[in-house]
């Protein structure tokens, strides 16, 4: 599709882009100016559709409750009012958001290494060895995917209460690494993975073990970070379970934080909104920073050159 | 969180994310520490005093949003005038409360205080969440001629005393006085009678005005077809609570009312959650039956003025939606009588000084303190005082929130237009009397 | 701590056994070990204690728990029973949210990383831009679309009245716009997600297969349909599958934006059986319809993979 350099930072692709408007370069076939027209027409249209709720959130929370629902509606606050974020973060605040967002970020972190790590060593077992009960094995982890997050809800908390990690972040870390997804997924990327990598492995005189952390690993990467990604956010974004297992005021994780700042009988759309956005934004700048990474981590393209 | 930050810096796994929680721990023990307070028992409380050991106690309710602010508040006033019982609140969504509260108290983790509404009290004595206090009671020497007979009677549960009453919140007439204004009404003459509601409402017609939005949710439609129920002379469940008898013709004159207001233009169409609330704060709604929690919202708005009144008699008699929070103890696993005594001590104080509370919003549960000078003065919260006599509360009956959940559908189905008011209560009636059925037998 | 153990454990016998056997007969279940105590801790034994839980009245508060056999999934049968016709309308609630949200949500993403998958000033923000709505919890952006979607004070309506287009449309509280509401927001919400793994997957497929069928003078659609789709397949069945189960277990946005309205037609099933679990401790019934719900999942994604898998030959 394109010559340009894969992982070229944004400044050198727009110079690029802007030389192959000018010039033909190489292969790269230059788009027509209606072409052009529709792209940025339709991106435009695609932008505003999905920045007016965010910007909405952004606005509501720089707003007085009063304001936040005034019709005529307004994109502009009548007055700027940072009282939603006073209450967040006041001294002695009953919504530690900063600790629920530390609590977030170190649950979903560990999960998702844990995740990783256990994930990793069983679907490689699972896609590059043969032992008895494989099949089976396999077959009852996957088919666990399919039960609702419900089933095990009450058996889990009996099982963490009796751990004694009620109210802490064990809670949030380990129970939900038993999942087979990762294992699922792993498996099936591990089995695309060239025989012959680790026959030459072999001969040279390497175990599973430094077949596994030598060679299918790193060759894994993209899989691994995707796996990683997902879990984070999953974690990241898991409210059911947090909601049922932490009780105290600093202990919590964001989603379920933020669940305490709603009410029931009417709603105070400016700190639910502030608290969107504490949430969100350090995410968000976290994103900016690693997508190329991720992105470019996730696919293969060292694998198949 | 000491606990896990160290095997994970040890192993070099996630150390950053390691060492964020050690910070964390750190900050943590410096949050805990109390503030000096020099500062004896104090006379306020005086009659029953905490003499034992320092203790902490957890305090747990629902009281989300300005509520919470209120308690909290209060929490510290206590907190620095009791320098031997440290009250940590917990504040979380009701409907979460219900999930995790069991869930705690089972495992050990229970708080020492909870509050909740009179109809989860019996449910949750039923499932031994939490304990009979009557001796509380006693101590407290709470007299029955104090309070509202069925506030009095919500926290009884199997003949022992589960629940120490606190507060009524109920329905009120919210109405809009600048629409008022613009219609031609007197904006200090709230309607009272079903023939002034429906002059009202066409007067606030011919100025394109719909005056009277129905909400097809629990908040508020559920709310205002309860009242009308009463109103019109029916009641949710028989007396012995075994029926759902909320189909009786009271029911049916009650529902179709509320649907014509609809029909008849007086209502949009289609209300989603709380727009009858917010077009009311926006001089679209004139009038929202809506609950006494939002009384200090509506006061301080700034581009509009709400006017607050007894609810209008549309029916046969008066008829209020209410309901009563309550102070209750959580079963604990250890027998820690200081801790019992100092929550009881809690207790008092904090209804004692139920004037303060009322101020979030509420009407003390105590008949003296709610005719006292200190409530009375509070703004707008009077016509609600003088509705007491007419609110009605839900039965005390373990599993009631099930069975009356099945009404709220009713109300949802036939507001928005999926079925005709009689056939949607039937239908409720019969799925409600069946769970009725079936709690009785698990709850026994 | 596993990793010592493992490295310790493999037997170095394999140097010696060379190409026919590489490992001691316990290797595999040492690799296994790990993720084998986890999900035997906390899935297996949960997903048992669930089944058992099923075949009682079952509320953990109480003292006793009654054994009911399979009583649980046969009253789901049984017209008139209690929770019968309400379990099979959410069902149906989720299975037309699902065919909606499932189609949207594995097509409009693939276009979209299409487009970011250009080279184009500015990728990293638009990047960004389609990511966002994720990272928030599905509390946040219920209580944001309730108030977007609000039939008669909401934005969108608002919005549409001024381009002179009906303004009155009950996003929240009628079917079908509810579910024109219920999809479209999760759709804005979960998209930039799918779109990410589509995106992977596009950088995966070698741009000298577009150069070859560029040479033979393949249109755009040609390319699409000959290069991009067959190198997305198994992107796509990831994607697929990975959407009809979150799809299945939608409960939030219900929950939140339209509270099952109109007369519980947008309850979905996980919303009914948390209702039916926490609201009304009816452990038993609601660990029985759960198990109902898998085996219709077991079975359509059986469904699905032997489709793919027909095409595949």
């Amino acid at each position: 599709m394109t010559t340009l350099a894969q992982g070229g930072s944004d400044s050198t692709t727009e110079r690029g882009t802007a030389r192959s408007g000018r010039v033909q370069v190489s292969k790269t076939h230059r788009r027509s100016l209606p072409a052009q027209i529709g792209f940025w027409a339709l991106m435009a249209l695609l932008v505003v559709i999905f920045i007016a709720p965010l910007l909405w959130m952004l606005v509501t929370s720089f707003k007085t409750n009063e304001d936040a629902t005034r019709i005529p509606l307004s994109w502009l606050p009548r007055p700027w009012d940072v009282s939603a974020y006073r209450t967040l973060f006041g001294a002695g605040s009953a919504n530690p958001v900063l600790r629920w967002f530390f609590n977030s970020l170190v649950a979903a972190a560990a999960n998702s290494a844990l995740i990783v790590a256990v994930d990793a060593a069983a679907a490689y077992a699972l896609a590059r060895m043969d032992f008895p009960g494989k099949r089976v094995i396999f077959g009852g982890v996957v088919a666990t995917i399919f039960l609702p997050i419900f089933v095990f809800l009450i058996p889990n908390y009996l099982i963490v209460s009796k751990l004694g990690w009620l109210d802490s972040l064990w809670a949030i870390i380990v129970p939900s690494a038993g999942g087979a997804f990762g294992v699922f997924f792993l498996r099936q990327f591990f089995s695309t993975l060239p025989r012959e990598l680790e026959e030459a492995a072999i001969i040279d005189g390497a175990n599973q073990w430094r077949i596994f952390t030598r060679i299918v690993l790193p060759l894994s990467k993209p899989a691994l970070s995707t796996l990683a990604v997902l879990s984070f956010l999953t974690n990241w974004n898991d409210f059911l379970w947090p909601v049922f297992v932490l009780f105290s005021p600093d202990k919590l994780t964001l989603p379920a934080g933020l669940a305490k700042l709603q009410n029931a009988a009417s709603v105070n759309y400016p700190i639910i909104m502030a608290g969107a956005v504490v949430a969100s934004v350090p995410v968000i700048l976290l994103f900016i920073i690693a997508q190329r990474q991720v992105i470019e981590g996730i696919s293969r393209s060292g694998l198949k050159g | 969180m000491n606990q896990f930050s160290v095997p994970l810096s040890r192993r070099g796994f996630l150390g950053a994310a390691g060492a964020v929680g050690g910070a964390m721990a750190l900050a943590a023990c410096g949050g805990q520490s109390k503030p000096p307070t020099a500062a004896g028992p104090t006379g306020s409380a005086a009659g029953s005093a905490y003499n034992g050991p320092k203790v902490t106690l957890a305090f747990w309710n629902g009281f989300t949003g300005a509520d919470g602010d209120y308690a909290k508040k209060m929490v510290n006033q206590f907190n620095s005038e009791t320098p031997n019982i440290h009250v940590n609140m917990n504040v979380f969504q009701w409907a979460d409360l219900f999930q995790k509260m069991p869930a705690a108290v089972t495992s050990g983790n229970g708080p020492d205080i909870g509050a909740m509404h009179i109809d989860d009290i019996p449910t949750q004595a039923a499932q031994r969440v939490i304990v009979p206090i009557d001796s509380v009671a006693n101590n407290l020497k709470l007299k029955e001629s104090d309070f509202a007979p069925a506030v009095w009677q919500g926290g009884m549960y199997k003949n022992a005393r589960y629940g120490i009453p606190l507060d009524v919140h109920c329905l009120g007439l919210f109405y809009n006085k600048d629409l008022f204004d613009k219609a031609g009404l007197d904006a200090e003459k709230p309607p009272t009678t079903k023939d002034e509601y429906m002059a009202a409402l066409d007067k606030l017609k011919s100025k394109n005005i719909q005056g009277s939005w129905v909400s097809p949710f629990q908040f508020t439609g559920g709310l205002m077809f309860q009242s009308l129920l009463w109103q019109f002379g029916g009641d949710l469940y028989s007396s012995d609570v075994t029926k759902a008898t909320w189909d009786s013709d009271a029911g049916v004159s009650a529902l179709t009312w509320m649907v014509d207001l609809v029909k008849q233009g007086y209502s949009p169409k289609n209300v989603g959650q709380d727009a009858d609330y917010i077009a009311l704060k926006n001089a679209k709604n004139a009038m929202n039956w809506q609950g006494i929690w939002q009384v200090n919202e509506v006061t301080k708005l700034t581009t509009t003025h709400i006017g607050i009144a007894a609810l209008p008699k549309i029916g046969t008699k008066g008829g209020v939606w209410g309901n009563s929070h309550q102070f209750v103890l959580p079963r604990s696993q250890g027998n820690d009588n200081s801790k019992v005594e100092a929550a009881a001590y809690f207790v008092s104080w904090f209804i004692k000084h139920g004037a303060d509370w009322a101020k979030s919003g509420k009407v003390p549960a105590d008949n003296n303190l709610a005719k006292s000078q200190a409530f009375t003065s509070i703004t707008g919260l009077k016509p609600f005082a003088d509705e007491v006599p007419d609110v009605h509360f839900p039965p005390s009956v373990a599993g009631i929130n099930d069975a009356t959940a099945k009404m709220y559908d009713a109300v949802n189905a036939a507001v928005l237009g999926k079925a005709d008011p009689a056939s949607a209560l039937h239908t409720a009636a019969k799925q409600a009397s069946q769970v009725l059925s079936d709690n009785s037998k698990k709850y026994g | 701590m596993t990793t010592s153990t493992v490295v310790r454990a493999t037997p170095r016998v394999s140097r010696r056994a060379g190409r026919v056997r590489r490992s001691g007969p316990a290797t595999p279940y040492l690799f296994l070990a790990p993720y084998g105590v986890l999900f035997v801790g906390f899935i297996l034994l949960p997903a048992i204690y669930g089944l058992w839980i099923s075949l009682h009245d079952y509320d953990y508060l109480l003292p006793h728990q009654p054994w009911v056999g399979l009583r649980n999934y046969t009253d789901l049968f049984k017209s008139g029973s209690r929770d019968g016709a309400d379990f099979w309308r959410s069902i149906r609630a989720t299975v037309i949210f699902t065919v909606f949200s499932v189609p949207l949500l594995v097509t409009i993403p693939l276009g979209i990383a299409m487009l970011l998958n250009r080279k184009f000033p500015g990728r990293t923000f638009f990047r960004a831009v389609f990511f966002t709505p994720y990272v928030l919890g599905v509390a946040v952006v219920g209580v944001l679309f309730r108030f977007l979607l609000d039939p008669t004070i909401g934005l969108l309506n608002f919005y549409l009245g001024k381009l002179g287009l009906p303004d009155q449309t009950p996003w929240t509280t009628q079917v079908p716009w509810a579910w024109v509401g219920l999809v479209g927001m999760t759709v804005w919400w979960t998209l930039g997600f799918n779109a990410i793994i589509y995106l992977a997957g596009l950088q995966e497929i070698s741009p000298e297969l577009y150069e070859a069928a560029e040479v033979d003078g393949a249109t755009a659609w040609q390319k699409f349909r000959n290069v991009t789709l067959p190198g997305l397949r198994p992107v796509l069945l990831f994607v697929m599958t990975l959407t009809i189960l979150a799809s299945a277990n939608m409960f939030g946005q219900s929950w939140l934006v339209t509270k099952g309205a109109p007369d519980n037609a947008t309850r979905t099933a996980i919303f009914y059986i948390s209702q039916v679990g926490l609201q009304q401790y009816r452990q038993g019934v609601a660990a029985a319809m759960s198990y109902v719900v898998a085996i219709i999942l077991i079975c359509v994604s059986l469904l699905m993979f032997r489709l793919f898998r027909q095409r595949d030959v």
